[in-house]
């Protein structure tokens, strides 16, 4: 008789791992906010539905981190993820030298043919967007006044704005990685280290995260942060007015690009195509406004309301390329450093 | 333990000093020869330093008053005095924002009351800012550690030199103090040692412009991916703390004594008629309140209180927000469950360390052997080194044969003991080094075995240590973040994790919530464990 139950309870286990075994799993390194606020879920429940399939969202850090440590584990010869969502574009050069993507075409991906030729960025495709945004200085309007707003680089360096500025470490951040990139569009190499040397002074603090970031702006400690240019419309949809607004400094704003990619090495490489185009498609896309606070990729895609009222696109968008800034990224970030440390 | 330790760490300084299989000195070179790398390692001693003396300035008169006098809920209060030290520094950061920031509670208090324009205490954002949230971190070390001899300080001393004639005033300053001094010098530097090792503090509360060595450890090894160079800086900094340990321990050394037979100090009710005296404890309590109470008093205020079209409203709106089924079905980590892996974490940790550590303690009280005081010191390197630099070591070790772990519970608990264990070994060690062999050699002799006698006779006498060492434990592995975010899988979310999150994608209300629970919980454990503990271990002194 105990034979017989545990035989039974054998052959139950046995079916029941053949039956795991049959479900593919697709497993998608991103970051953390993408995972729990962001479209994720959205994304697993109806690519589920149409394949057969099991998404596991792995999340566990921001998007630099999430980055180290895939290149880590393909040093180590390890294949953790099947797909990576949110390379972003100064990160490109990165993606290229440890050679972590698939090259892809528009018979992979047919969604690829509805993106605009300005977003893709990498030349083989084997990075491609999801979603695009600007960065830019974002103002409290009630405690900043209109006529007070700066509205060039240079008047930002005014005696009057004193420790007003709440900014984010390029290091750890990728809107403070932004403006760094956009200072060092703007004014040079080297001389976007005196603007910053001239800056300082009117700088509150530089946080480790827009998180952190945007959490001391909203509890009043200073009237400007660096931000993006969605804010205004963010402000509308969750809190009910348009109080944050947008700051254009000489007109432009620093556009940034976030990039997905297929993981060189997959075993589930037809499934992963299929769930980039998926990604990029405008049933997808109609979520990253709301989620990501991004513009999406695919121009087919509709916003809100309050994104086509507040929602602000800079007239003169500036981005260094993705190879300008592989190359030199680490003695910039270096320097950048030296000046910036007080103490 | 030593495999787990050890090991990840010896490849992670290896990176330091090796390049291309080749010893090299040159990434040690650089630490040493950049001035900015100097000025780094120099600012960090230097708020470790201004830190100390403020923990001391708040920690010893609050030792005092648990000394000398008596109140309700003293009890309650002195298993409390602990929670500071062990929230995570995400919380104790939104906490002083909320409470002690340009728009902050204070502030706003303060520009209401006087009629001010701008806010009048600009404190945080600078080193200000960094040394008052290290003195409430480390406050409570002072307290404790000077707490608990000045309560076995014989009244002896003291009455004979009021019986010569001397003053309050000079009985304290020649006669109490020069005895608290050993206690007091442990506190200090371990307080030091931590204030030094602070990582996640100074960036909150002062932002990229002031570096410590454990944030140019992370900035280089997690964010830069300068492996060597985080390596090199890793190993700079583990030398100066170990250096700053056995420091510690020489102290320690002068610290313990036999326990004397001890008539309990007398002490006088608090809250009594007015004396100077007491006036002047009353005011000391007040301001230092303030700096414990508000910031964890405006976090739990912001989680009630939500802005909708410009106004403030109470609400619930935040706790069922973190509760909400979408946000439990992706992650697979629910806040409930968050909160559930914390606690299981913890006590596992807490276990772990207390295999670990106990039998380290004993060796080091009981065998005298040369070079006992480096091996002593060689055991607490967990205490100084970065946990950035554990956590990545132990990512980069079980990544690659020959130790293939899976990222996993068991990584986490590993981590979480290994940081806690030198607690439990710096908890027990001067109670097992004050206690006579006398009752142990008895009962052996009447024929019980080594074990039977640890067990009837040491173990009810190390009972406090073993209960400070397990409580310490327990809530460092609650607050741990550092090491734990490198290791964790969605679905060994912790509580700090999760706050972090909430934080990462706005839900700034939310992560107030969190951290509210995260103290409850925090404070909670901790008097159950000390009520518990004492029940269990016998109760009373």
């Amino acid at each position: 008789m105990r034979k017989v139950f545990f035989a039974a309870l054998l052959l139950a286990l046995g079916l029941l791992f053949i039956g795991q075994a049959q479900v593919p799993k697709l497993v998608v390194y991103t970051y953390d906010s993408f995972a729990s606020w962001g479209p994720a879920k959205f994304i697993k429940e109806e690519f589920e539905k149409r394949h057969k399939v099991d998404v596991e969202f792995v999340a566990t850090a921001d998007s630099r981190a999430m980055l180290s440590k895939l290149i880590q584990e393909r040093e180590a010869g390890k294949q953790g993820a099947d797909v990576f969502i949110g390379v972003e574009a100064a990160d490109l050069s990165k993606v290229k030298r440890y050679d972590l993507f698939i090259p892809l075409t528009k018979e992979d991906v047919p969604e690829l043919a509805n993106i605009p030729q300005g977003l893709l960025i990498d030349s083989q495709n084997s990075a491609i967007p999801y979603e695009h945004g600007y960065i830019t200085l974002v103002y409290d309007s009630q405690a900043l006044a209109v006529e007070d707003v700066p509205r060039t680089f240079e008047e930002l360096l005014r005696p009057k704005y004193k420790k007003m500025l709440i900014l984010e470490d390029p290091r750890t951040s990728s809107p403070g990685l932004s403006f760094l990139l956009w200072t060092i569009h703007r004014f040079g190499d080297p001389q976007y280290l005196d603007y910053w040397e001239k800056l300082l002074p009117n700088i509150l603090t530089i946080s480790g995260s827009w998180g952190e970031a945007y959490d001391l702006f909203q509890g009043g400690e200073a009237p400007v942060v660096l931000s993006f240019s969605t804010d205004t419309a963010y402000s509308m949809i969750e809190k009910g007015s348009a109080r944050y607004k947008v700051m254009l400094l000489d007109n432009q704003g620093y556009r940034n690009i976030y990039l997905m990619g297929i993981v060189r090495g997959t075993e589930q490489e037809k499934l992963a195509k299929e769930f980039l185009n998926f990604i990029l498609s405008p049933k997808v896309q109609e979520k990253i406004p709301t989620t990501e606070w991004m513009f999406p990729a695919n121009p087919e895609a509709l916003l809100p309301v309050e994104f086509y009222q507040y929602a602000v696109v800079p007239p003169q968008p500036v981005m260094l390329s993705p190879e300008e800034v592989g190359k030199n990224l680490d003695r910039w970030l270096r320097d950048w450093s030296r000046v910036v440390l007080g103490g | 333990m030593a495999l787990a330790f050890y090991y990840p760490l010896l490849r992670l300084f290896q990176e330091g000093v090796v390049e291309e299989g080749k010893f090299t000195l040159k990434y040690l070179g650089e630490v040493f020869a950049e001035p900015y790398f100097r000025h780094v390692i120099l600012f960090t001693a230097e708020q470790a330093l201004l830190s100390t003396l403020l923990a001391i300035l708040i920690g010893l008169p609050w030792a005092y008053i648990f000394t000398r006098y008596d109140f309700p809920m003293k009890d309650t209060l002195r298993s409390l005095t602990i929670v500071p030290f062990v929230l995570p520094a995400i919380t104790v950061a939104v906490g002083f924002i909320l409470f002690f920031g340009n728009n902050g509670y204070l502030n706003r208090m303060l520009m209401e009351v006087f009629h001010l324009q701008g806010p009048p205490l600009r404190l945080l954002y600078s080193l200000k800012g960094i040394v008052l949230a290290h003195a409430f971190y480390n406050a409570p070390i002072i307290t404790r550690m000077v707490g608990a001899q000045w309560e076995r300080l014989d009244l002896a001393y003291e009455e004979s030199a009021q019986a010569l004639g001397a003053g309050r005033a000079r009985r304290f300053f020649g006669v109490t103090l020069p005895l608290l001094l050993p206690s007091l010098m442990t506190g200090a530097a371990l307080a030091f040692i931590f204030c030094f090792l602070s990582f996640p503090i100074v960036l909150a509360l002062g932002g990229a412009r002031f570096s410590t060595i454990e944030v140019e450890i992370y900035t280089q090894f997690i964010v830069l991916y300068h492996q060597r160079l985080g390596a090199a800086l890793a190993i700079v900094e583990v030398l100066l703390s170990l250096l700053f340990t056995y420091g510690y321990i020489l102290l320690e050394g002068h610290f313990t004594r036999e326990l004397e037979a001890v008539r309990p100090r007398p002490t006088a009710p608090l809250l009594r008629q007015p004396t100077p005296g007491r006036i002047i404890v009353w005011l000391f309590i007040a301001f230092s309140s303030l700096l414990f109470l508000g910031p964890l008093i405006s976090v739990l205020y912001d989680s009630f209180t939500r802005e909708w079209a410009g106004q403030t409203i109470f609400t619930l709106h935040w706790y069922s927000y973190i509760f909400k089924p979408q946000y439990e079905a992706l992650i697979g980590a629910p806040p409930l469950r968050a909160v559930l892996n914390s606690l299981q974490f913890g006590l596992a940790a807490m276990g772990l360390a207390g295999l670990i550590g106990l039998p380290i303690a004993f060796v080091i009280a009981r065998y005298r052997f040369r070079g006992r005081r480096a091996f002593d010191t060689l055991v607490m390197a967990p205490l100084g080194v970065s946990s950035v630099a554990l956590g990545a070591a132990l990512l980069t070790a079980f990544l690659r044969p020959p130790l293939q772990l899976r990222e996993g519970w068991l990584a986490i608990v590993l981590a979480h003991a290994i940081l806690a264990y030198p607690f439990v070994i710096r908890a027990i060690v001067p109670v097992l080094e004050g206690l006579e062999r006398g009752p142990v050699e008895a009962a052996r002799g009447l024929g019980a075995s080594r074990l039977g006698a640890f067990r009837d006779i040491e173990l009810p006498l190390i009972r406090r240590g073993l209960l400070v060492g397990a409580v310490f434990a327990f809530a460092i592995s609650l607050g741990e973040m550092s090491a734990t975010i490198m290791l964790a899988r969605p679905e060994w979310k912790t509580m700090p994790l999760v706050i972090n999150d909430l934080r990462a994608a706005r839900s700034f209300g939310g992560a107030s919530a969190m951290s509210s629970l995260l103290i409850l919980v925090t404070g909670g454990a901790f008097v159950v464990i000390e009520r518990f503990g004492k029940r269990l271990f016998g109760g009373g002194r």
